[in-house]
């Protein structure tokens, strides 16, 4: 096992020695700082209101209103239910909610969109990893050692991953610490409210973010694995990338356009978001986060199969 | 090669190796024993698969029939034994170029339990890189990239060591060096060296057996002096009148000897004929000065065993 640790240790040396992955890091905080930029001088910080109490019961009367109105429609009423629920707790609990840009609201806008940008950035690390020693030659000097394929496929996968998680922690604090220099440390102590099942309560926003980060992860862990079996079948790094990250954009596209028929819920990107399990609403009416589980579970023994199966396998003759 | 070589178990042993790809037959047949402490040279056109042999005992390409033993364990069926034993260069040592040169000693010393430090800096020095060590390997030459593989070849101290083309990019000086140190892991360490190679008199001086390889198949495995001597060699012979010494050998032998100068005559003829010329010279009355055999090259010899065909 310890020789585990030390081919984890060559691959991480080969990702982070490598000024790609530096050039990655500097081009994620460049745009955690532009969006935190744009966000702090494009909109006007609302004033604050002194009377927020009163503010919010008016919301509530004008809600319970709309409520009425769309009455049947399940999916509106839960929103309404949910807002209603929310301002309740604020006025009983003296919660004055926080107006504008807070640092958590950034922290919570900035994972949305550099997520992406990390999943390509990982799809480029993998790729790189797996097919490069192929264009280089330096394949024949790694796998003429004491270790199977295998073991060797396998820290190259576990290493891009971790590169991932290196990336998500420098996200947190990135923006963590970016929302309190333009929004005011003060915002930490914000409360974050959870509605489930008719009930508020009270909970970390920190655990709320990584949640968060972890179900925008599923469609990234797909691909990264997808990208390293192309890696792995083709031995070609330029094609792994193209192809991942494009099947990565045209992935909501294809899913809207396939909505109508019922053997979307078998394709892949159809189960990529959970979020549509927890704060959405599903693709189509029977399917389960069990469901999408069972079939995320399929696609990725699939992947890594192939990709194993070819890496194993092949005669190398670069 | 020393005499009790023979008796030893052969460090690499190549049983029936065929390679098919497609309906290609690329490998056909080999079998041949490599011993600890020589050195063996694999020789043969381009193309004739050299490095698809060296690729298939490391493991890099499997075999379509037979098998490979490297100190009695196969590479099919235990990998991890038998590669252990192996250190080697497949064609260029290419290296990562964005690492320092110590880094990819580290990185290959990691994937093999028992590399100390002190050994990494040992085989440093001996391919003279201690200067430059700390250096990435982008801003290398292609004699130290070529010192840097051997380095990474040797810090398992590997009982079985491939070169293929070794001395590609090495400058006299270090050719020579090469030379001296596979003759001194051979010798002293008793390690079975392998290398490939074009450079025919550079194989003369640093193999102790070659098998020459055409077309996947092998001709012969045979020591350097036995494949020289082999051959149909000259004799060159001093005598008082060549130009009726060759008359005699062309009416009673049927062979045409040349005369290039009033006294010398140079006999095409096979090592065993020899005496057969000297006694039919003798006894027509030729006097005989002296007799030469003209040592054959490597090279000459090999040209006439592949058919002609150019080496490179």
């Amino acid at each position: 096992m310890s020789n585990f640790f030390g081919l984890l240790q060559n691959e991480n040396m080969k990702i982070y020695r490598r000024s790609s992955a530096k050039v990655m890091i500097i081009i994620m905080l460049g745009l955690i700082l532009a969006a935190g930029l744009i966000i702090k001088f494009s909109g006007d910080q609302p004033k604050d209101d002194p009377h927020w109490k009163q503010t919010l019961l008016q919301e509530n009367k004008e809600l319970n209103k709309q409520m009425a109105s769309v009455k049947g429609n399940k999916q509106a009423t839960d929103y309404f239910k949910k807002s209603i629920a929310i301002n309740e707790y604020r006025v009983n609990h003296n919660l004055k909610p926080e107006q504008g840009e807070t640092l958590w609201k950034f922290v919570e806008d900035a994972a949305g969109n550099l997520i992406l940008v990390i999943s390509i950035f990982t799809i480029i690390v993998v790729s790189t990893s797996i097919a490069s020693e192929f264009d280089t030659g330096t394949i024949k000097l790694l796998l003429i050692r004491p270790i199977y394929r295998t073991q060797i496929l396998l820290s190259k996968y576990i290493s891009a991953l971790l590169f991932t998680v290196v990336c998500l922690i420098t996200l947190f604090i990135a923006s963590w610490l970016l929302g309190g220099i333009l929004f005011g440390f003060g915002g930490a102590s914000e409360a974050h409210l959870v509605y489930d099942n008719g009930t508020v309560y009270q909970s970390s926003w920190t655990l709320a973010i990584w949640k968060d980060y972890l179900l925008n992860c599923v469609s990234l862990f797909m691909m990264v694995t997808f990208a390293g079996l192309i890696a792995a079948a083709f031995r070609n790094g330029g094609l792994a990338i193209g192809l991942s990250i494009f099947t990565l954009m045209a992935s909501s596209i294809v899913v809207t356009l396939l909505q109508k028929f019922d053997w979307v819920k078998y394709v892949l990107f159809a189960n990529t978001d959970l979020t549509q399990y927890t704060t959405g609403t599903p693709l189509r009416e029977e399917m389960t986060l069990g469901f999408s589980l069972a079939v995320l579970a399929v696609y990725y023994v699939i992947f890594v199969l192939i990709g194993w199966a070819f890496y194993t396998r092949r005669d190398i003759k670069a | 090669m020393s005499s009790n070589a023979e008796v030893n178990k052969p460090a690499v042993r190549l049983e029936h190796v065929s390679k098919r790809i497609g309906r290609k037959t690329i490998i056909d047949d080999l079998s041949f024993d490599i011993y600890s402490g020589e050195v063996f040279g694999f020789l043969g056109p381009n193309g004739a698969g050299k490095t698809t042999t060296i690729r298939m005992i490391v493991g890099l390409m499997r075999m379509t029939r037979g098998n490979i033993y490297i100190q009695g364990h196969s590479i099919k069926g235990d990998f991890k034994k038998a590669i252990r034993q192996v250190g080697a260069i497949v064609e260029n040592p290419e290296m990562y170029k964005f690492l320092t040169g110590y880094q990819n000693l580290v990185h290959y010393a990691r994937m093999i339990p028992g590399i100390s430090k002190d050994r990494i800096m040992e085989v440093v020095k001996l391919v003279e890189l201690q200067d430059r060590i700390h250096e990435k390997v982008k801003r290398y030459s292609l004699g130290m990239r070529q010192r840097l593989g051997v380095a990474q070849a040797l810090l398992h101290h590997p009982s079985v060591l491939i070169l293929d083309e070794p001395t590609n990019g090495l400058d006299p000086q270090g050719i020579h060096d090469l030379r001296n140190y596979m003759h001194k892991l051979s010798r002293e360490e008793n390690v079975a060296v392998i290398v490939s190679s074009h450079l025919l008199a550079e194989m003369q001086l640093m193999c102790d057996r070659i098998g020459i390889l055409q077309k996947g198949k092998l001709i012969g495995v045979e020591t350097v002096s036995e494949f020289i001597e082999k051959g149909a060699a000259k004799v060159r012979i001093q005598v008082d009148d060549s130009r009726l010494a060759a008359q005699i050998l062309k009416d009673k032998l049927a062979i045409d000897a040349e005369a290039p100068d009033e006294t010398t005559i140079e006999v095409p003829v096979d090592h065993e004929k020899i005496p057969v010329v000297i006694d039919t010279l003798v006894i027509s009355k030729i006097k005989i000065y002296s007799v030469r055999t003209v040592a054959k090259s490597l090279e000459d010899r090999f040209l006439e065993v592949t058919g002609g065909k150019s080496v490179e």
